[in-house]
């Protein structure tokens, strides 16, 4: 029977590739050839020419880059609102799950985490409305501002609000669904690790440090490091509805640059080079990470 | 009992803060419902909160007349029905190939598929591939180019690769070809990862409208997130409602909030559905964001 099931193998593994072929070659397609399509970042593209045939210009668009004030400007952006997302966004799901762990009846439970995933399943547009509807100077916020004896503000037309408004809506989109994971890891910690505590005579708070943070600390760790890896990529769909000409100044990240210049303006080459550092930058990011992560902390993510 | 006062003390603190959350994620599209179903005059005064005034349905009267916001509905779940199908199809597929020790190369193609979790296509590039494709303003470029990625395989092959062995022999003992065993075999028992991705990239279909900012420019074609960001963001209401004048009896901020109520329906039916998947999503989903 092995001698037979052997000599089919070969046939198999045709087969298995016919099954595999539409697959493999959406990877070729939309993954591999606009990688090599980064090499018109050394070139002056012209959709016309085409890529063979456009000009190389060595790194005439990286030089720019760095010479140009307004990307200096968006990278700082772009560094900035990533650091307020992260330091903000990224403890708050942890922090629900710990409390929401402590929460004793199932049905009030049950129906908290209902009403707290459900704005992860609506649209940024939605979102963006509902806010944007919110924060209008003659919106509910305001008639609070108003009433607690404020002057109204311009939430979303004020580029000092900018930042605030997109960690707030995103904390209140993603705060609820960040916390699965971590609801996850708690209810695979052993129990008899609490009964041992409890006998011990360790309080619900003494439980918490002890047990339960330590017991997720990988999680914690891993979700840490990918999103400090991605720390120049923000919510394109995210940004493009709170974006208006009165907040780019502070506004204007990477990527909506890259796709109002490159793609709206047609500057292929030089915003291929935005994409291409930037990807440079969350290689290097990973792989340090990683690296003194795993000499700290002794796990890293491969 | 002292630890038993501050016991009880933390549980009723604690439930306050997260009905008060809980209200804050809902709130918010009560408060749009109320607008929308009030009499303009209330509306236009900023009198309503939670609750309508001069209970009125003319906003949802205007809204279902629009040609415009149904047929951008019936383009959003094609787009979703069509674009879920085929990620299941060629996610299943790829996945179960490569999940077989009998591929010859299947590491290769595994390691050729994680590299693309490192580096990502660029979106400049990529925009030129689609192009360059003759997709642009078609429905094709928004499903086929987020049709996969490695994220969705590796949680597919992850699944397959756990299926018992021994019906895979007893499978070719029958005399089941590859393809058999996959459509036969494997595919009926693999229903709660294929439910686990769909449920996943149904969402994102139904949601995301860059792709459909860039690729799309007939009128006709608009899916219904690009018709209510005209409408909500951009604040080009008329465009899409025509003459104004015909919808005086509401008041654009009005017909905003029930334009998002129409947009935001569909997901509180289908939402209850869904709940039985998501802790197993989004376990496996971890990893994507």
């Amino acid at each position: 029977m092995r001698n037979r099931l052997r000599s089919l193998s070969g046939k198999d593994s045709l087969m298995l590739w016919l099954i595999a072929l539409p697959g493999v070659l959406y990877f070729l397609v939309f993954k591999y050839v606009p990688l090599l399509g980064n090499v018109i970042a050394f070139q002056d593209y012209s959709i016309f020419i085409g890529i063979w045939d456009s000009p190389w210009a060595g790194w005439k668009h990286f030089v720019f880059m760095f010479e140009y004030e307004e990307f200096m400007n968006i990278l700082r952006n772009t560094l900035v609102l990533s650091f307020y997302t992260l330091f903000f966004g990224f403890p708050a799901p942890l922090l629900l799950a710990l409390l929401l762990n402590e929460l004793r009846q199932m049905l009030f439970k049950r129906t908290v985490q209902t009403l707290l995933y459900l704005p992860h399943f609506l649209s940024w547009i939605i979102v963006g409305g509902i806010f944007i509807n919110l924060l209008a100077v003659d919106g509910l916020a305001n008639r609070a501002v108003e009433a607690l004896g404020g002057q109204p503000v311009e939430f979303v037309s004020d580029s000092r609000f900018f930042r605030s408004v997109v960690v707030l809506t995103s904390m209140w989109k993603e705060v609820g669904w960040g916390m699965i994971i971590y609801l996850a890891a708690i209810a695979g910690i052993n129990p008899n690790l609490y009964e041992a505590a409890v006998m011990d005579g360790a309080g619900r708070w003494r439980q918490m440090v002890s047990i339960t943070i330590p017991s997720i600390a990988p999680a914690i760790v891993t979700l840490l490091l990918l999103r400090i890896g991605n720390m120049l990529d923000t919510n394109v769909e995210q940004i493009l509805v709170f974006l208006n000409p009165l907040v780019r100044d502070i506004g204007e990240v990477i990527d909506t640059y890259v796709y109002r210049v490159g793609l709206l303006n047609a500057q292929y080459s030089f915003t291929t080079a935005i994409g291409l550092f930037k990807s440079v930058i969350g290689l290097v990011l990973i792989v340090g990470l990683n690296h003194l992560s795993k000499r700290t902390t002794g796990q890293g993510l491969y | 009992m002292v630890t038993n006062k501050s016991e009880r003390t933390f549980q009723w603190i604690n439930s306050l803060f997260f009905a008060l959350l809980s209200l804050s994620m809902i709130a918010p599209l009560i408060h749009l419902l109320a607008v929308s179903l009030s009499a303009p005059k209330y509306a236009n005064a900023k009198l309503v909160v939670l609750w309508p005034k001069g209970f009125n349905l003319d906003v949802y009267e205007t809204i279902f007349g629009l040609g415009a916001l149904w047929r951008a509905m019936g383009v959003s779940i094609w787009i979703t029905v069509i674009g879920t199908l085929l990620t299941l199809a060629l996610c299943s597929s790829l996945s179960y190939a490569v999940s077989r020790r009998q591929m010859r190369g299947r590491i290769a193609v595994l390691q050729g598929i994680l590299i693309t979790f490192i580096f990502s296509a660029p979106l400049v590039p990529t925009y030129l591939v689609i192009r360059g494709l003759g997709m642009e303003n078609t429905l094709w470029a928004l499903i086929v180019p987020s049709a996969l990625n490695a994220f969705y395989v590796l949680i597919m092959k992850t699944f397959f690769a756990g299926i018992s062995g021994e019906l895979f022999d007893s499978g070719k003992i029958d005399g089941c070809s590859e393809p058999r065993i996959y459509a036969s075999i494997v595919m009926p028992l693999s229903k709660p990862v294929l439910a686990t991705i769909a449920l996943f990239h149904a969402v994102t279909q139904w949601n995301s409208y860059f792709q459909a900012l860039l690729f799309i420019r007939s009128r006709e074609l608009y899916p219904l997130q690009i018709i209510l960001r005209n409408m909500v963001i951009e604040d080009e209401a008329s465009a899409v409602v025509g003459n104004m004048e015909t919808v005086q009896a509401a008041t654009p901020e009005m017909m905003k909030a029930g334009v998002i109520l129409f947009a935001t329906v569909p997901i509180l039916i289908v939402y209850p559905f869904l709940q039985r998947f998501f802790v197993k999503g989004a376990m496996l989903g971890s990893l994507k964001e």
